[in-house]
């Protein structure tokens, strides 16, 4: 068992790099990344389209096994684990949120926010999803299927579920990405209060420069590396 | 117990399922179609096997019955059966009987004594009771005859008519009889009458042939048949008596229904096994749709155990449901078959609902989903998380709990098929086959995609795009086509060994077998028998048209010294060793001989007794030239050797025996003859008038009348068959039906595509039409060469008729498949084409 409050910083990579097979051949999507991430720290990724911004949350995250370099997650080397230990791993410390929200359909809003609290094995899943609902100003939507939510709604759900666990650490793949300016806005300020709420740690893959501003630190990747870090 | 209190799978697994099963009507479908037919043949069979065992003592006449050849029972044994209970004796003898306007046929007399029957009624009209129908007037007694007989005699009620020599009046029809079914098939029409009567008539004298009795008592309500039958095997011990119960009153009518139900059952088998591709399609279909939620978990933090439980339940419950349905369905059919069928059944059935049956097709649907879904339970299970930033990704299927229970579930499967068969050996040579079948089905499906994709090379529009489409990934040629294939492979199997029987008995026995034969030509007068035949036939008798041998009965008592032991003689040559059999002798060697081993004697040998015996019932007791065995004949042990193996060609015209001697092994013994003769229906009608004025006593067997009642059954039965044997075909259509809903939305998005690009609608549906149809083609036409594979050698070796194909029947099979996947087809590019381009194409 670790503890994830132990670690100095809860994400650490070194010398990262994914190449992936493909039709025409191998293609290296990173090249050497290094990044370090302080506990509380906000971080924003930044880059042109296929620059590896969303392959460098997948294997971050440990969603994706790097072809070279080490990832520790609160300290944890990720290349030493499983699937399920990395899975085991991330439940409870680390969440995410993604730009198609990616909520399970055939849960009710209430439902998708507890299925993290309900895998970490918390008591009181559903009162502390309906407390979060609340928060992110749903709850009058508790029994709606995602199909019955607008965009703007279900990343709400969607931010809801990934912060009710209280993670160590968020990562937000293009979170405003499919929506429109008005609910991009709304998300975008419930996401960082909330972070500022939590604690968590977070790193953010962002086209918007705007939302990019609002980090405390911005990295660029471009072709695989990290070409630029900004304060 | 509120719901936060379940496992977090069962909680999960609840919350998927409320999308409903719509996308599990195929798995539904095929699963409940195999248990519906495993579950409908078992129940039907055990509604006849229960049928038989409480009518057990109607069709056997009594408790016991007791029977003696070639003898009548002795004053002590009448009195020993009439110790145990009321007893009832009969006799039968075969005879032509003749009407007064000539007619004659072959029938079977039986004479029962008073109190017939013990146990049930026999059915008359035309009398109110037996002693009525039975009554002597002016010297000339009654009988009951058969209806047909009546008809083929044109005999009237009240008319006289002679059996040999005998008049007898018709004063009933004989509508049944309640040991009809217990005493066999009968070649003859039936006439019953008093044993006094057939005493009377002299049909039971001294020295005539089949002169056996048969008695049958009722017991005590307290008595055990068992017991009985043991007492009086030792009151009587060494008298030739064969003692038979109750319990074993049909004995081969129970072996008949055994071997039905492992038909129809194995039918059933054979969808479930063709249908699981659509179950496994079904599943990985549905899985393949979750794997944007599986991921979602897996990032969430769920392992692959809850992944795999989540879902495991989801397919237990659906699969406990399409079970469910298909013994709903197999238990209720044949209810409805006995209510509409119950006064035409020849065998006694009680319909009711029978949890064995139900259990054992229970097991094998239970097995069967477990089989087929276990594997795309694998793949979902190691769906890695990544898949939500790469859609292509799909989990691996690796040595794991699913990938092992599979392997035991289809190792269960055969195992369960081969122990509940009658006969374990076939049974798994049968299962190995279609394992082999589908094996090899699927190998070839895969080889017809890879050809389609290098002929798409060398075409151009539709007809390219539906190549391609079958040489796909997702192609129906991979998952369709074997289940297709299977399902047409069995029912292409039963039309063909149905055909070739079908015309060996109604095209080539009528050629190459006897239409006439003649029994009891007495020995004094053979040479006036020939020439009596000659005047009626109106032609001179020769060697291609008619032969005469002579004839006794007699049974082999010993082998090589021991008596014969049948428990080691090979089941299916037994017959020759616990049955009289039909003997000959012969100076030199026949013409169509078949000598096979061993060197025929010389004319005019007078040796030591000599025995050419046929190759098949040697072997089977263990012999072979050289050995001896003690033949009893007439009364009479006779020791011979073994000189010559032949092969007989049964129901050929040639010398049909089992056993010939040489003259001097039966000097002296007053043989009767045996004749067969090739004649038109005029000479055969001619000849069976004609011999009833000086050889009233020679008996005529029409083989011609016989192949023709046996083409009609023939072909009540092939209709009942091939409909069974459709079952695994309409299995076939349902993973096509599957394999063309799962491919739904992708025919959308193409269907979308090719209108964007400038496809017509003709152009689209040709393309389907092509791609589908070449489906049911590929499936046709291997499937047929399967069914041709496993068809042909049952046909010739085990049957051993003359192979003879059903171009037709094989023609039309394949068209269908072809025809039928191509609607198929069609109809999911109608489907595909009335949605409009624009939204499809947005929708990801």
């Amino acid at each position: 068992m670790f503890d994830a409050d132990a670690a100095p910083s809860p994400l650490v990579l070194t010398g990262v790099t994914l190449t992936l097979p493909s039709a025409a051949g191998p293609v290296e999507i990173l090249k050497g990344v290094d990044l370090t991430v302080a506990a509380g720290e906000r971080v924003a990724v930044v880059g042109p389209s296929g620059s590896g911004k969303s392959s460098l949350i997948a294997v971050a995250a440990g969603l994706e096994q790097p072809t070279g370099g080490v990832v520790k997650l609160f300290g944890q080397d990720m290349g030493k684990l499983s699937e399920d230990g990395r899975a085991k791993l991330r439940r409870g410390h680390v969440s995410l949120v993604f730009q198609s929200f990616h909520l399970l359909p055939n849960m009710t809003a209430e439902e998708n926010v507890a299925t993290p609290l309900e895998i970490a094995g918390r008591k009181g899943a559903t009162a502390l999803a309906r407390r979060w609902l609340d928060r992110v100003g749903l709850s009058s939507r508790l029994t709606h299927y995602p199909h019955q939510l607008s965009g703007g709604e279900q990343q709400r759900v969607a931010l809801a579920r990934a912060l009710a666990i209280e993670p160590k650490l968020l990562f937000a793949d293009e979170p405003t990405g499919n929506l429109d300016g008005i609910n991009a806005a709304t998300v975008a300020d419930m996401m960082f209060d909330l972070v500022a709420q939590t604690g968590a740690a977070m790193v953010l893959v962002t086209h918007d420069p705007a939302l990019a501003a609002r980090a405390d630190r911005t990295v660029t990747m471009g072709d695989g590396r990290m070409v630029e870090t900004a304060a | 117990m509120s719901l936060s209190a379940l496992p977090l799978s069962f909680r999960f697994a609840g919350r998927e399922l409320r999308s409903g099963v719509a996308g599990f009507r195929i798995f539904l479908a095929c699963l409940a179609l195999g248990v519906a037919a495993i579950a409908a043949a078992g129940s039907t069979a055990e509604a006849f096997r229960q049928g038989l065992a409480s009518q057990g003592r109607e069709i056997l006449g009594g408790d016991l019955r007791v029977s003696v050849e070639d003898r009548r029972f002795t004053p002590v044994e009448r009195e020993a059966f009439r110790r145990l209970g009321p007893a009832t004796f009969s006799a039968a003898q075969s005879a032509m009987a003749e009407a007064a306007s000539g007619e004659r046929r072959l029938v079977e007399l039986r004479g029962v004594s008073s109190g017939y029957p013990l146990v049930g009624k026999v059915v008359l009209t035309g009398a109110a009771s037996l002693d009525a129908a039975f009554v002597v007037r002016d010297g000339i007694a009654g009988a009951a005859v058969e209806q047909p007989l009546m008809e083929r005699l044109g005999l009237k009620l009240g008319d006289r008519f002679l059996i040999g020599e005998t008049p007898f009046i018709a004063r009933a029809v004989l509508v049944s009889e309640p040991d009809r079914l217990g005493r066999g098939f009968a070649l003859a029409g039936r006439v019953l009458t008093s044993l006094e009567a057939l005493e009377a008539g002299g049909f039971l004298a001294e020295g005539l042939p089949d002169r056996g009795e048969t008695a049958r008592i009722a017991l005590p309500v307290s008595a055990n048949v068992d017991t009985a039958s043991k007492a009086l095997r030792k009151a009587l011990p060494g008298q030739g008596l064969e003692i038979r119960t109750r319990n074993e009153a049909a004995n081969g009518v129970k072996r008949l229904i055994d071997q039905l139900e492992y038909f129809l059952g194995f039918i059933g088998l054979a969808s479930l096994v063709a249908g699981g591709l659509g179950v496994a399609g079904a599943v990985g279909a549905y899985l393949e749709s979750r794997k944007p939620s599986i991921a979602t978990l897996k990032a969430l933090g769920a392992e692959g155990v809850l992944i795999r439980n989540t879902y495991l339940i989801q397919i237990a419950l659906l699969a406990l449901l399409g079970v469910a349905i298909g013994l709903a369905v197999g238990a209720c059919a044949p209810l409805i078959l006995g209510e509409l069928a119950r006064d035409r059944l020849p065998i006694p059935a009680l319909f009711a609902v029978y949890p064995m049956p139900l259990l054992k097709a229970a097991a094998f649907g239970l097995l069967a989903a477990a089989a087929f879904s276990l594997v795309p339970l694998a793949r979902a299970r190691s769906t890695p998380p990544s898949a939500l930033f790469r859609r292509d990704l799909s989990g691996q299927v690796g040595l794991g709990l699913e990938t092992v229970v599979t392997a035991l579930a289809g190792l269960g499967l055969a195992a369960l098929a081969v122990i509940t068969a009658p006969t374990p050996v076939a049974a798994a040579v049968m299962i190995i086959g279609v394992a082999v079948a589908f094996g090899l089905l699927a190998l070839l499906g895969r080889g017809a995609a890879g050809l389609a994709g290098r002929l798409r090379r060398l075409t151009h529009g539709a007809l390219r795009i539906g190549l391609a489409n079958l040489s796909g990934p997702r192609s129906a040629a991979r998952t369709a086509s074997p289940a297709i294939g299977l399902g047409v492979a069995l029912l292409s199997a039963v039309v063909l060994i149905q055909s070739s029987l079908l015309s060996q008995v109604s095209q080539v026995a009528p050629r190459t077998a006897p239409s006439m034969v003649f029994l009891d030509v007495p020995g004094d007068r053979a040479p006036q028998f020939d020439a009596a035949l000659a005047r009626a036939f109106g032609q001179a008798l020769t060697a291609e048209t008619y032969l005469r041998f002579p004839f006794v009965s007699g049974r082999i008592s010993r082998i090589k010294g021991e008596p014969v032991d049948l428990k080691a003689i090979k089941d299916g040559e037994r017959w020759a060793y616990d049955n009289d059999l039909q003997m000959s002798v012969f100076d030199g060697e026949p013409a169509n001989a078949g000598v096979q081993e061993g060197r025929w004697w010389p004319a005019g040998y007078s040796g030591p007794p000599l025995v050419a015996m046929e190759i098949d019932a040697a072997k089977g007791g263990g012999l072979k030239v050289g050995d001896d065995i003690t033949l009893s004949i007439l009364g009479r042990e006779i020791d011979a050797r073994i000189a010559v193996l032949r092969k007989v060609e049964w129901g050929g015209f040639s010398p049909a025996f089992t056993v010939i001697l040489n003259p001097g092994a039966l000097e002296g013994a007053g043989l009767r003859y045996i004749a067969i003769a090739k004649a038109s229906e005029d000479q055969e009608k001619a000849a069976t008038r004609a011999l009833g004025q000086d050889f009233a006593e020679v008996n005529i067997i029409s083989v011609r009348e016989g192949l023709t009642q046996a083409v009609e059954m023939f072909d009540r039965l092939s209709l009942a068959v091939r409909g069974a044997a459709a079952v695994a075909a309409l299995a076939g259509l349902l993973v096509l039906a599957g394999a063309i809903a799962a491919g739904a939305r992708a025919r959308a998005r193409e269907a979308a595509t090719l209108k964007v690009l400038g496809g017509s609608r003709s152009q689209i549906l040709t393309a389907y039409a092509v791609e589908y149809g070449a489906v049911g083609l590929i499936a046709g036409v291997f499937g047929v060469a399967l069914g041709y594979a496993a068809a042909w050698p049952v046909v010739v070796l085990v049957f051993e008729a003359k192979w003879s194909v059903d171009w037709g029947g094989v023609v039309a099979l394949v068209g269908a498949a072809a025809g039928l996947a191509a609607l198929g087809g069609l109809l999911a590019a109608a489907q595909a084409l009335s949605r409009r381009p624009a939204p499809v194409l947005r929708t990801e």
